[in-house]
């Protein structure tokens, strides 16, 4: 089951018996490659949601179960690898439904929800300071925040908007527009949390509160095209906003295809840069929204970089650790997965990996200091910006 | 030494690689055969004691000297993609998990062969043989979950193995450690031989390391036929196994079988009846280019069979592994898998789709030629597993689709714990004996594997098998019903 196929999930009980006990999603699960014990992997997890929810054991529903549904990115490998067509990123959705409806939902999900529903955004700050960011930049655009009718809306996303670390990238995308001569605005303070981080902790309900926000601000700002820079909002926008958006018209894209539509149109002056550069496909853009080209189109249209391939790419690409809010349960599981893939980029000779994902170029960003690699990891903005440069 | 003892040093030999948590060792007391603990409790202790998961030979060998000397039973597991509980406790013990010995050792360009760890994926090998231009001869069709050495230890025929061999045939050396802890590169000349451990369903000792032949990776050409008359695609089949140039899959669907693929939206081209012939060939550009003259003549011969487009035949190539997917119809899956003579193909089918017709359900039957006499079919028909009663009604079934199969000749494929009611159809009674007498000679204890292979639990010998069986099947047929016949 890959993103491009319909998702054949029908609901949690059926799926869960369909399910032969194959082991085709063991190898390609990166918790199974961390931790190698039968009940990490999607069969052994899916056999226990049997027990549980199709044959009404509840005894199965222990402690370790949990844990287990949690200690997982969401990446979607099991789905692609899944014999029997089983869409398991709904399945793992769904299940953490189910396990939160029944009152036994990790206590750090239960913070990031309280927290979420009281700033409205993933930080501790005000929703209002979304667009902190911006002061950096020399000449800030007319309209950034808010402009009814723009061309183009420029959806942050939390972690770009409010950690310092990300802030390279909303900086980047805007100069990137701006050069480009797009006229786009932001939602600044009304741009509220995209809801990924409550779907995939169980609060299924809480997120379309989310949604169904961020859908009616950009009616009321009558906008028709919507770039999302973060690979996990892009894809709650594309997938979990279907029934709010139904009869309006609205182009969602990722950056990576804006910018790369942008480039086709010949809207930038590319200079050389000498550089051996690797990419690195974020779940939720290319596995779970089948978005694998455009990036790389991006890549081959800059002169003089030499692009070379991750052993593991494309449908078969290996999570950087930080999906599926695992950090907040087992940062340390996470930290151990990114390692999975910093093997591989050290393996291509790489000065440069490439991302289009504020999380996965943060937890790459801290693997490779850690490893001591002289690898400099980016958005595919940061990159594009330094081509125009 | 007593077996508390034992469990403890091979809990600290192994550290945080070791567990006794029941949460961790209850989910290896199954395979892919969901049957109900209503059946297996009362006989079997499938829950292991201890699940260790070693990262070598050195290791390997000493969990097996301490488990020896305390008498305790001890399974291996890898991919654990079996069905009869092959990799399954029967009593209980140590359940040795082979996935942490895998990786690629060394590839030998001169000697087209190589060196692997046990318990790397037949996927992976693939991966990184193609990678370098290369390509293992066969593979199962489990190729993502199936480990190496878990395939010699079953049949080891699959994708490849017509014009191939057996996997044993293409095993050089392996390293295996007995089931007193000895350490032995065995080969087919050595005492004991190589031969000994294929098809020993982990009964013989531990394998953890294997030289194996390569091919060179060479174009492909795929071909998808279709007909309404099964005794032209069985004719076309029996025509293209036996001609000069021998496919490297050969792969058949029977109708049913199409019929349910049809009703799931998954059937190739779209067709919704008839049965299919996959026939691909790997080779020169030349032999590829005289196979494709061949299956045209072939075709053009025939009115009632024609050839799908070249890009259907592709895709179906592409999904060979995903013979699963039909299981979405179920939500449950049960069937009987035969080692059949190819010759009585069609006679099989006859009598299946009778069979299916007095129970009034669908059997569905598919599978590749593994030998030029010889073809793995598998008969299957949907279940649930959630209605109990039923459900274990309808696994006296199996049984019947493997009386079907011996009627023509054939004999399951694979043993495991579940099939030894049917030793006496699978061996002669010389062969019985020499496989006793083998294991007895590597393991006087009986600590690999116990339950396994040789001989049948009491409850489960043929007689009483047999009676149950087919009693479950008649009420089966009283209580739910059937058809004709
Ligand atoms: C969709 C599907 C398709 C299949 N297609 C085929 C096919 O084409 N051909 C075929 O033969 N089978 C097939 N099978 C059955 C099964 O997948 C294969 O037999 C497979 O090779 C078993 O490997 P495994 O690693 O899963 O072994 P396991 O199931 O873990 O073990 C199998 C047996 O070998 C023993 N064992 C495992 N590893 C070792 C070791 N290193 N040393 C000693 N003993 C060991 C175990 O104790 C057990 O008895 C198929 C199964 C499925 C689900
Ligand atoms: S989504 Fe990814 S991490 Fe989660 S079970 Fe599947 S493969 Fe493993
Ligand atoms: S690949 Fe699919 S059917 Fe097979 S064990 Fe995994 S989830 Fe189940």
């Amino acid at each position: 089951m890959t993103s491009e196929a319909k998702s054949l999930f029908t609901t949690l009980e059926r799926e869960a018996l369909i399910c032969g006990r194959c082991g085709y999603c063991r190898n390609s699960c990166p918790v199974y490659r961390v931790l190698g014990w039968e009940s990490a992997t999607p069969r052994g997890k899916i056999s226990l949601a049997k027990e549980i929810f199709s044959k009404g054991n509840s005894k199965a529903l222990t402690d370790e179960f949990v844990q287990r549904v949690a200690q997982c990115t969401l990446c979607g490998a099991c789905a692609e690898a899944c014999s029997t067509c089983i869409d398991t990123r709904t399945l793992w959705l769904e299940l953490r439904r189910r396990i939160a409806g029944l009152g036994r939902t990790p206590k750090a999900y239960h913070a990031l929800r309280e927290n979420l529903l009281a700033h409205k955004n993933i930080s501790t700050f005000s929703n209002d300071d979304r667009l902190e960011w911006a002061q950096d930049l020399e000449d800030e655009p007319e309209g950034l925040e808010l402009k009814a009718g723009a061309e183009v809306c420029y959806f942050v996303g939390c972690v770009s908007s409010f950690f310092p670390q990300a802030a390279q990238i909303p900086l980047a995308v805007t100069q990137l527009l701006m050069e480009a001569g797009v006229d786009f605005t932001t939602m600044g303070g009304e741009e509220w949390c995209c809801g990924f981080p409550l779907l995939s902790t169980g609060f299924a309900d809480d997120a379309r509160e989310f949604t169904r926000h961020n859908v009616s601000k950009i009616k009321e700002l009558d906008i028709h095209t919507l770039v999302a820079s973060c690979a996990s909002c892009y894809h709650v926008w594309k997938h979990e906003c279907l029934s709010e958006l139904a009869g309006y018209d609205l182009e969602i894209l990722h950056t990576t295809e804006y910018l790369a539509r942008l480039v086709k149109e010949g809207r930038f002056a590319l200079n050389e840069l000498e550089e051996v550069v690797t990419y690195h496909d974020p779940c939720d853009l290319g596995r779970n929204s089948g978005v694998y080209d455009a990036p790389r189109e991006i890549l081959r249209s800059i002169p003089g970089i030499e692009f070379v391939e991750l052993e593991h790419n494309r449908e078969d690409s290996l999570c950087c650790g930080g999906g599926g809010n695992l950090q907040s349960v087992d940062a340390e599981l996470a930290a151990e997965i990114t390692g999975l893939r910093v093997e591989e980029i050290k393996e291509t000779g790489a000065g440069i990996v490439v991302s289009s994902c504020q999380q996965c170029e943060q937890m790459l960003s801290t693997a490779v200091r850690k490893a001591g690699l002289p690898v400099r990891v980016m958005d595919i903005s940061e990159l594009l910006l330094e081509a125009i440069g | 030494m007593k077996k508390s003892e034992a469990l403890r040093q091979i809990k600290k030999l192994c550290g945080e690689r070791a567990t006794e948590a029941r949460f961790e060792c209850a989910l290896y007391s199954r395979d892919l055969a969901p049957v109900p603990a209503l059946l297996v409790d009362p006989l079997f202790k499938t829950v292991p004691d201890l699940v260790v998961c070693p990262t070598g030979a050195e290791e390997v060998a000493e969990i097996l000297r301490l488990a020896g000397a305390a008498g305790i039973p001890v399974t291996p597991r890898a991919g654990a993609s079996t069905v009869y509980f092959d990799s399954v406790p029967a009593r209980g013990g140590i359940v040795i998990d082979l996935n942490l010995i895998k990786g690629v050792l060394e590839l030998d360009e001169e000697m087209m062969t190589v060196t692997v760890k046990a318990g790397t994926t037949w996927s992976e090998l693939e991966r990184y043989l193609n990678a370098r231009g290369y390509a293992p001869k066969s593979v199962p069709s489990s190729a993502p979950a199936s480990s190496i050495a878990g395939w010699l230890c079953m049949m080891g025929y699959g994708i490849g193995s017509l014009k191939y061999g057996s996997l044993l045939s293409q095993v050089k050396w392996a390293e295996v450690v007995l089931p007193d802890g000895e350490i032995r590169q065995v080969t087919p000349d050595t005492d004991p031989p190589l031969a000994w451990f294929a098809a020993s369903e982990g009964t013989l000792g531990i394998i953890t390391k294997l030289n194996i032949e390569i091919r060179r990776q060479t174009p492909m050409k795929h071909f998808l036929l279709h007909s309404r008359a099964l005794s032209e695609i069985a004719g076309v089949l029996t025509a293209v196994k036996d001609a000069e140039i021998t496919p490297y899959n050969l792969h058949f669907t029977d109708e049913a079988c199409v019929r349910a693929m049809s009703r799931q939206g998954i059937a190739p081209g779209s067709v919704d009846s008839g049965c299919l012939l996959a026939v691909d060939y790997e080779g020169s550009e030349a032999e590829l280019h005289r196979a494709e003259e061949m299956i045209t003549a072939l075709v053009t011969g025939k009115k009632a069979v024609s050839l799908l487009p070249g890009e259907v035949a592709e895709r179906e190539w592409e999904e060979r592994y995903k013979s699963l997917k039909l299981k979405r119809s179920g939500p449950s899956e049960l069937g009987g898998e035969v080692f059949l003579p190819v010759s009585r193909l069609e006679n099989y089918l006859s009598d299946i789709k009778r069979l299916a017709g007095r129970y009034g359900l669908e059997m569905c039957s598919y599978g590749h030629v593994a030998t030029p006499e010889r073809m793995i079919i598998m008969t299957m028909f949907f279940a649930d597993e959630t209605r109990v009663f039923e459900y274990i009604m309808d696994l006296s079934l199996v049984k019947k689709i493997q009386d079907v199969g011996q009627r023509h000749g054939g004999y399951p494929y694979g043993v495991g714990l579940w099939n030894t009611p049917y030793l006496g159809r699978i061996f002669k009674v010389s062969e019985l004996e020499q496989l006793r007498a083998r294991k007895k000679k590597l393991d006087p204890k009986g600590i690999m594997n116990p339950g396994k292979l040789y001989k049948w639990h009491p409850m489960l010998n043929p007689f009483n098998f047999s009676l149950g069986m087919n009693v479950l099947a008649g009420i089966r047929r009283f209580v739910r019903g059937g058809g004709r016949g």
